[in-house]
């Protein structure tokens, strides 16, 4: 992966890219940590990071049915404690992202950064790297990348990454990071963006986000911020989170199809810090309930996967059901069915929350080999296989184009 | 002889004549109202494909699952809204027809039928309504079912769908005015065992779903080897 030393190699006081302007980070409050003691941390980090610059910690909290900025010691004044956020990167009225844009252009911020209030990981120097580049680099947008065992964030590695790379032609290995800086310049053309207007519901979710900059050509980059946050909450139901995710990446691709059509291929980004494999503590996973959720599905959803999806693929999902143990989806059918569903998704083929939800025992199908395939793998092998993936999706873009442009057609 | 019985032949006849000609004008206006039916459930007919070619319908049901997707010899929606409404605006113009006519009987009973047309109407929509919501249902809960594992889905997904259609039914034919006590009794019979077969049907397919539910309400302890995964997906 293509790395870049930050400007002034990544020196504190370093003040190239930007103008004088202080840094301003939000902490959203979520359940778990104390998101205004994390914000307090984090503004004298910020402080003795970026010396010579105004640096300001607040807490995006709920307020009604809005997100809201508070300072952290109004937070901690609160009878419970901040009224948490809705799930993470989402976008409407609750979404953080859209306070914080509008008070760093209040302030006229020079970096805006919207972080989490789990304890990072301080080896990483991960606020010198997710806010660095913006304060240093001069980029407008830093997406985070973790590291984090192989059978987790299967949802990015499977969809969100290889769909969002051959959409847009940028390799961000995490698109979806949840936490994320911007320059005051990105902020003010965010804040114009007709997204606000035509689409509330969506504006302000991390997939707007990204599908904006990558479509508008800002300058992005990405930063490995060390081990990933883990939340303390439950993992979530993969439908649930399945439904949740790729509503607002399906509907950004709707936004923006005419340019991602143009695009071919794809090109790395600025990467900064050391990205990797977390190898210590894995994640309970066991295979054989994934491959039954698949042939269940298969069993039960095929009247309804018929809608968005095309006899011949159908057909091959039949043979893997009947086949070994564990479903192997090869690259290229996994990529059209991925594609195959945001047509439909875009087509209106079934009802939308219906049809993520239906996706659901292909996706832990996919899971199920992917991670029987790469649990013997090295690090290293397992990035390959990822960028293998990748490919296939990029190779398969042209069969996306063509049942886009004629949805009914297969 | 002969004159008096011709006298009351042409008497006779010429009461018929006089009852035919009072039936002529009755029978113009409602030939005459019948044409005009026609016309206009032509229109009508026009109306509603248009309205419904606009408003999308055919695409819409399908996306809520309400209609299956297109097949050859198969009624789209839309055509079969059309033809819903042009022999309802038939039927209408018959029953006015048959009471601009005049005839006693015919006119008392289009009377009776006219005034029932609200009530059968309501009850047809509230039918239709039901039959295209269970679709919907159905589709919703078998999805739902799959994704919590549950190896009935499909009965699940069936047993919605019948719950709904029984219930509009119920509700259709309590409009209609048919089956009174009866029906109150057969409808809670057949719900009420519908609602059985549906929680047999969880109690008996759905033990590892409560049991991962009521672990992860109350996560005492975690043993070795768990039959669940503990992946966050993004």
């Amino acid at each position: 992966m293509d790395q870049v030393p930050l400007v002034g190699n990544g020196q504190p006081g370093g003040t190239a890219g930007t103008g004088g302007g202080g840094v301003l980070v939000a902490v959203e409050a979520r359940p778990g940590p104390d998101p205004a003691a994390a914000a307090v941390r984090i503004e004298e980090a910020v402080r003795a990071r970026f010396p010579g610059r105004e640096a300001t910690a607040l807490v995006a909290s709920r307020h009604g049915a809005e997100a809201v900025l508070v300072a952290p010691a109004e937070a901690a004044q609160a009878r419970a404690g901040p009224v948490p956020l809705a799930a993470s990167g989402g976008g409407g009225s609750e979404s953080p992202l859209g306070a914080l844009l509008r008070e760093g252009d209040r302030r006229g911020s020079a970096a805006m950064g919207l972080v989490s209030a789990e304890p990072h990981d301080e080896s990483a120097d991960w606020l010198g790297m997710l806010l660095g580049p913006v304060v240093e680099g001069g980029f407008d947008l830093v997406c985070p990348a973790y590291r984090r065992h192989r059978a987790e964030g299967v949802l990015n590695t499977g969809i969100v990454y290889p769909l969002t790379r051959a959409l847009y032609g940028r390799r961000l290995r995490q698109p979806l990071g949840g936490e994320t800086a911007l320059s005051l310049g990105l902020a003010r053309t965010l804040l114009g963006d007709a997204g606000w207007r035509r689409d509330p519901a969506s504006a302000g979710s991390d997939a707007w986000l990204v599908a904006t900059v990558l479509s508008q050509g800002a300058r992005a980059c990405q930063a490995w911020l060390g081990a990933w946050p883990r939340p303390e909450v439950l993992p979530e139901d993969p439908s649930q989170t399945l439904a949740r995710v790729l509503g607002p990446v399906f509907r950004e691709m709707e936004r923006h199809a005419d340019r991602w059509q143009r695009i071919e291929g794809s090109e790395p980004v600025p990467t900064f810090g050391t990205g990797g494999l977390l190898e210590e503590a894995p994640p309970r996973v066991r295979i054989e309930p994934l491959a039954e959720a698949f042939r269940l599905g298969q069993r039960e959803l095929e009247p309804v996967w018929g809608l968005v999806l095309p006899p011949s693929v159908l057909l091959a999902l039949r043979r893997l059901a009947a086949g070994g143990p564990t479903p192997r989806l090869e690259d290229p059918l996994w990529a059209r069915i991925v594609f195959d569903f945001a047509v439909g998704h875009y087509a209106r083929a079934v009802e939308r929350r219906q049809l993520l939800l239906s996706l659901t025992p292909l996706y832990l199908g996919w899971v199920a080999g992917f991670v029987e395939e790469t649990q013997s793998l090295a690090p290293e092998a397992v990035e390959d296989r990822v960028e293998s993936l990748c490919l296939a999706f990029e190779r398969e873009k042209r069969y996306l184009i063509s049942r886009w442009r004629w949805p009914d057609a297969f | 002889m002969w004159e008096q019985t011709k006298r009351a032949f042409l008497e006779s006849l010429e009461r018929v004549f006089r009852a035919l000609a009072r039936l002529v004008p009755g029978l113009a206006a409602m030939l005459l109202v019948l044409a005009a039916s026609v016309v206009l459930a032509a229109v009508v007919r026009l109306v509603v494909r248009r309205v419904c070619e606009r408003l999308e319908l055919d695409r819409r049901l399908r996306t809520w699952g309400v209609a299956a997707p297109p097949a050859e010899g198969r009624a789209s929606p839309s055509v079969l809204v059309a033809r819903f409404a042009t022999w309802t605006v038939l039927a209408l113009g018959f029953l006015v027809g048959l009471g601009v006519f005049d005839a006693t009987a015919a006119s008392a009973l289009s009377m009776r039928l006219l005034e029932y047309v609200p009530h059968a109407l309501v009850g047809l929509v509230i039918l239709a309504v039901g039959i295209a919501g269970s679709r919907a249902v159905e589709r919703g809960v078998l999805i739902g079912a799959v994704n919590m594992g549950l190896q009935s889905a499909h009965l699940l997904g069936l047993g919605a769908r019948w719950l709904v259609v029984v219930l509009a039914g119920a509700m259709a034919l309590e409009q209609l005015g048919v089956g009174g006590t009866i029906l109150a009794v057969a409808f809670g019979l057949l719900f009420g065992g519908i609602v059985l077969a549906l929680a047999l049907a969880v109690g008996l397919g759905a033990r590892d779903v409560v049991a991962r539910s009521l672990e992860k309400r109350f996560p005492a302890k975690k043993e070795e080897g768990e039959a669940r995964n503990d992946l966050h997906h993004l």
